[in-house]
């Protein structure tokens, strides 16, 4: 059986994180949580690869949250980069189309939506990777 | 492969006004491009069953409002690696995230002249023209 994908959550709302990794550990993820963008890059480093990373944009301060997707886009396995957040504005959403993060929601975010998201993108980044092999 | 091992870049251009189609057609054409053009979805749609593209410009409205950015992602689907382009009204965050969640490049507003979408595109791609000068 395949293993389950690994996603990090990164809200510093301990609730939403927390609420976000109840429903998709419902749906199948191994999700772990990080309140702050400094944890957040502490558990890039150490952490397996990771399959999904959902970060939040305003934490420490303003758009921080641009500075996970940008590490996570360095990594050797890169894993798909969502932000979720509820304050986008023209400048934040331009950068992440630059740093070619893969979904952008806005909170409240339609779960439903952003699963079929993870699902379709997870099944790309499957089917690209056995290409490449 | 890397675009620049490529001998002429392939582009889909997706537009319903023909002066704008025309003009992108031809400035892409001049900077050593291979055009493909397309004034409506099945036109589009079929190109791509024939073609292998490196860059798709495609108006955020085809034939209704809003069709644009479907087209986009299908053609991210099929071209993973290619520079797509968005023409859309405005570069608002509505905008910048149906590009985002569309596996889109770039998007360029409406106003914006056909000569500078042109020329912002084959700043990505040096084609044989320009590796002459």
């Amino acid at each position: 059986m395949p293993s389950k994908p690994a996603m990090l959550i990164v809200d510093d709302e301990s609730n939403v994180a927390r609420t976000l990794k109840m429903v998709f550990e419902r749906e199948g993820f191994e999700v772990e949580t990080a309140f702050s963008c400094a944890d957040a890059l502490k558990l890039l480093d150490k952490k397996p690869p990771l399959d999904v990373l959902i970060t939040d944009l305003n934490m420490e301060r303003e758009d921080i949250g641009l500075e996970v997707a940008r590490a996570a886009q360095q990594l050797k396995k890169r894993p798909v980069i969502v932000i979720c957040t509820g304050y986008a504005n023209p400048n934040n959403a331009q950068e992440a189309l630059d740093l070619r993060v893969d979904y952008l929601a806005t909170k409240p975010a339609d779960l439903n939506e952003l699963l079929a998201a993870l699902r379709r993108l997870l099944a790309l980044r499957a089917a690209q990777r056995g290409a490449a092999q | 492969m890397s675009i620049a091992d490529r001998s002429a870049p392939k582009a889909l251009v997706v537009h319903s006004d023909l002066g704008t189609l025309a003009g992108i057609q031809d400035a892409l054409s001049r900077g050593g491009c291979e055009i493909v053009a397309a004034r409506d979805l099945p036109t589009a749609l079929m190109a791509a069953t024939h073609h292998f593209f490196h860059v798709v410009v495609i108006s955020s409205r085809v034939t209704e409002e809003g069709d644009g950015w479907p087209l986009a992602g299908v053609m991210h689907l099929i071209f993973p690696q290619a520079y797509i382009a968005v023409i859309a009204p405005d570069k608002n965050v509505c905008s910048l995230q149906a590009a985002i969640n569309h596996g889109a490049t770039h998007v360029f507003e409406t106003k914006t002249a056909p000569s500078e979408i042109a020329g912002a595109i084959l700043k990505k791609f040096p084609t044989p023209s320009k590796r002459l000068q």
